[in-house]
């Protein structure tokens, strides 16, 4: 027959090698991912480890951010990173669960599409367009209206006051964290979206059925089900709020020096890096070096419990 | 069963009466927690178009041919546009996506063929997913220690592009593996019945059935590099100068937006909001074109 | 085709007179911890039709699928026992997977064309074996495709992607793609199962038509089905082969209790 001679077994021995060189070449390139992740962490604990050594402990406790005098006390730069992740989420976490909400039970059925359409697009906005609208169009508003308003009512009041007086710069933490906000609304809220939908109809069905009310379908159907997801998706925003770049960097203010008040400038570790690293020298450089670390790690865990929390709602789906 | 004749009703009014209020109450708070949702989704919207006019409207005014073709321009210069940035971008995003594809395909399909249930291969897919959503500032730092430091200091645009295919990676990897498995197991089946090796499976009948998906994964890591600045910034740096040498320092347009827009110079501001306009049009442009891909694909593969 | 193999010794009562093409010996199969097949006995005779029947789960698709060792692609699933083509075994590792598909054709439940052209799905498989001219290669896909019985409806398009055939001609595209490799057996795992009553209808006439160059297994879980193309059945329960004898004697007058109601409808 014709192919009697194609099926020597030479030309099975070759397949057989050409099969297991193609599966090494192809776990070489996963084995890659694996040396991205861990080679980015140990590069810049590398790199920091001048720094760690002459600071030590006080790297990480210390308000003094010194690099004439060669001190360097990280405690800044992290608190605000914190601070305006936080005013973030304190803001985004609750419009987007709006907008998801709208999305998936409120919105006429032909609105949905298009306006879940263009939130997925605005998610993929470059950070650095929103933190320029950040300093040409929210900076001169806060100026002219949000912080003199906040000086006379929150900042009059006792204990909390303090957190909103400040002069009328318009750059500082508020400002940062609100334009870290409207950036993680777009993303957030199409997380939420997506785990929103993977709720079988049958279940919101029999709810309705019942005769639940849409926000009661939503707050002991879809919310139940979906909980651990939701929170993930938080999560995930949250991560991308700290270790965001551009859109701090420019209404941040960019000085390291400690303030109570929300509207003083301060610093996040992003900024801080971006900023003065191509310029920094020596010690200075492994400094940056190791608050970069710091921001590694933090995501690094803020992202592994995201990523956890999501994986088990796809679990859930897959039954 | 002490309960008198003349009581009952009473207490049937008393319940509807109640079950009219609690009706009433879930009817408010419904009302309420709609009024709240759209005001939400009015609020988000009304700011993500905001900022969306800002661009078009501060940027539209610098469009002009001299954008794509100067070289930007000195401080208190009139004039300039932003070619070289243009021309730095396109060649480092490029380079990135070549050096990106390629092992993001390699590893995504290793994932979805090789590793089945293997705890390497769950191990890999979870690092990818962190990578996928690490900060960019991070990988930035990591090519610098990686290639800059090493190379004495000096910035590349090699070092640039290099970064930025550690952006393309994981979101390729990810892509392939998701679209390698959507394709049936029994095309699989069908080939290798055949007797065809299973790489030539993989190379010549898998990919064919995935490759608007994987397409769409390149497009989508296209559109998230192309305006990345901080990854860039101790990497590829900046260059206010042509720049055609692969191992020097190479302007890019998100840089140069930075640069710019936090300058006193009308004229620099200008420029950075027409980069940022035709940077966002790319953007969204390449965002529709991925998801129109998808969808039209979507059909025939089921 | 020359045939000097030895065959076993072993017999069956029900062995069928035609020569013997394939049969399992004492076969048994894992996935995993699950035994799915326990000391199966088939003989599978030369160019003629066996049908494995048995309800969900019995294990007829895992027998069909270690005859041409696809669940090799599968860590954990292993065979045991013998299985021979002509006499040789082919669970033996030495025995070329890649000599074992060519002359093992199979064709799945649901149809699978590849992402190709008509013409291409069916010169994809053939290009792997033989280098041949254009001129050749055309004949070689005509005659295929007439052998599936689709050349007439494919004959201007055979340039248009195969994912825009009706799904009865995608599945005979696929039996065309397994006969273009000439092989000496073709394994069909419940070829109609995803078809309309026409399609099928054309199906089986086509399977008595491979039957004058081919040896046939089929999976069907319909048993007009078994009982109109196949020469030989063979009924399987809980992975074991319950009865195996002549078709016609196996639906009018089945030897066990078990394969009497199946077949009359009182499980499965």
């Amino acid at each position: 027959m014709a192919h009697a001679l194609a099926t020597t077994p030479v030309r099975s021995r070759k397949d057989r090698r050409n099969d297991a060189l193609f599966q090494y070449l192809l776990a070489g390139a996963a084995i890659l991912v694996l040396i991205a992740l861990t080679g980015a962490a140990l590069s810049m604990l590398w790199g920091g480890r001048e720094a760690l050594l002459s600071q030590g402990w006080t790297f990480f406790f210390s308000t003094e951010w010194n690099p004439v005098e060669n001190r360097y006390g990280a405690l800044v730069p992290i608190y605000g990173t914190l601070v305006t992740a936080l005013l973030a989420l304190l803001l985004a976490v609750p419009v987007s669960f709006g907008i998801a909400f709208f999305l998936t039970e409120v919105a006429p059925v032909w609105l949905r599409g298009p306006i879940g359409t263009a939130v997925e697009l605005l998610a993929g906005i470059p950070s650095i367009i929103y933190g320029m609208w950040g300093l040409f169009v929210l900076v001169p508003m806060m100026t002219e209206y949000v912080t003199p308003w906040l000086n006379d009512t929150l900042g009059s009041l006792p204990v909390i006051g303090v957190m909103f007086q400040g002069p009328p710069l318009g750059i500082g933490y508020l400002t940062a964290g609100f334009v870290l906000a409207i950036m993680v609304i777009p993303f957030i809220c199409s997380i939420m979206r997506e785990v929103f939908l993977t709720v079988p109809n049958r279940l919101k069905e029999s709810a309705y059925a019942l005769g639940c009310t849409r926000w009661e379908v939503v707050k002991d159907i879809v919310l139940p089900y979906t909980r651990t997801a939701v929170v993930g998706g938080i999560f995930l925003g949250l991560g991308r709020a700290l270790g965001e770049t551009m859109a701090v960097a420019f209404v941040i203010g960019n000085t390291v020096r400690f303030s109570p008040s929300l509207l003083e400038p301060g610093t996040t570790i992003a900024a801080l890096i971006a900023n003065d690293f191509a310029e920094a020298t020596d010690t200075y450089r492994s400094a940056l070096l190791l608050l970069g670390f710091v921001l590694f790690i933090v995501t690094f865990f803020v992202l592994a419990i995201a990523r956890l929390m999501l994986s088990r709602i796809a679990r859930k789906e897959g039954n | 069963m002490a309960v008198s004749g003349s009581a009952r009703p009473q207490r049937q009014a008393a319940t509807t009466q109640f079950a009219e209020r609690l009706y009433r109450r879930r009817r408010l708070s419904n009302a309420i927690a709609l009024t709240l949702s759209c005001a939400a989704a009015a609020f988000g919207l009304i700011f993500l178009f905001w900022i969306l006019w800002t661009t078009v409207s501060k940027g539209i005014g610098g469009i002009s041919w001299a954008l794509f073709t100067q070289p930007t321009p000195p401080p208190m210069a009139e004039g300039g546009g932003l070619g070289n940035a243009f021309f730095g971008s396109m060649v480092m995003c490029v380079l990135a996506i070549v050096i990106g594809t390629p092992l993001g395909i390699a590893a995504g399909t290793w994932l979805s063929e090789y590793a089945g249930a293997r705890k390497l291969g769950t191990v890999v897919r979870f690092v990818n997913d962190i990578l996928l959503s690490a900060p960019s500032i991070v990988l930035g730092l990591f090519v610098y220690t990686l290639v800059v430091a090493q190379m004495g200091g000096s910035f590349s645009a090699l070092a640039g592009a290099l970064a930025l295919a550690f952006i393309v990676l994981p979101v390729v990897v990810r892509t392939t593996d998701e679209m390698l498995r959507l394709v049936p197991t029994q095309m699989r089946e069908a080939a290798l019945s055949l007797g065809v090796p299973q790489w030539k499976v993989i190379t010549q009948v898998l990919y064919r059935g995935a490759s608007a998906g994987i397409v769409t994964g390149v497009l989508l890591a296209l559109a998230r590099i192309s305006g990345e600045t901080a990854p860039l910034l101790f990497t590829a740096f900046g260059n206010q100068y042509w720049s055609t040498d692969l191992m020097r320092p190479m302007a890019s347009v998100p840089v140069v937006m930075y640069q710019y827009a936090g300058s006193p110079y009308e004229s620099w501001q200008l420029l950075a909001w027409s980069g940022a306009l035709v940077l966002t049009t790319f953007v969204l442009l390449i965002s529709l074109a991925a998801r129109a891909l998808l969808l039209r694909n979507r059909v025939p593969n089921d | 085709m020359i045939d000097t193999a030895p065959k076993p010794a072993q017999a069956n009562a029900s062995t069928p007179a035609a020569a013997l093409k394939m049969a399992a010996r004492g076969l048994d199969f894992h996935y995993g911890d699950i035994q799915a097949l326990r000391g199966v006995d088939l003989d599978v005779a030369e160019r003629q039709v066996t049908a494995l029947i048995g309800p969900s789960g019995c294990g007829k698709s895992t027998l069909l699928r270690v005859f041409n060792r696809i669940y090799a692609i599968y860590p954990g699933q292993v065979a045991s026992g013998q299985v021979l083509l002509d006499g040789e075994n082919i669970l033996d590792p030495g025995y070329s997977l890649n000599r074992l598909r060519s002359k093992v054709g199979m064709v799945f439940q649901k149809p699978v064309p590849f992402p190709m052209s008509i013409y291409e799905n069916v010169a994809y498989a053939i290009r792997h074996y033989e280098r041949l001219s254009r001129v050749d290669m055309d004949d070689r896909v005509e005659q295929a495709l007439r052998q599936g019985a689709l050349w007439d409806e494919v004959k201007d398009k055979l340039k248009r992607s195969a994912l825009g055939l009706s799904g009865g001609q995608q599945q005979r595209l696929c039996i065309a793609r397994a006969v273009a490799l000439n092989p000496e057996v073709i394994l069909l795992d419940e070829p109609t199962s995803a078809l309309d009553p026409i399609a099928t209808g054309r199906i089986e006439q086509l399977i008595a038509e491979l039957k004058e160059h081919f040896t046939i297994v089929i999976v069907t879980h319909n048993m007009q089905q078994a009982a109109r193309c196949s020469d030989h059945t063979a009924f399987m329960y809980l992975g074991e082969l319950v009865e195996f004898g002549a078709t016609t004697q196996i639906f009018t007058n089945p030897a066990r209790k078990q394969t009497e109601d199946y077949i009359t409808g009182r499980f499965g």
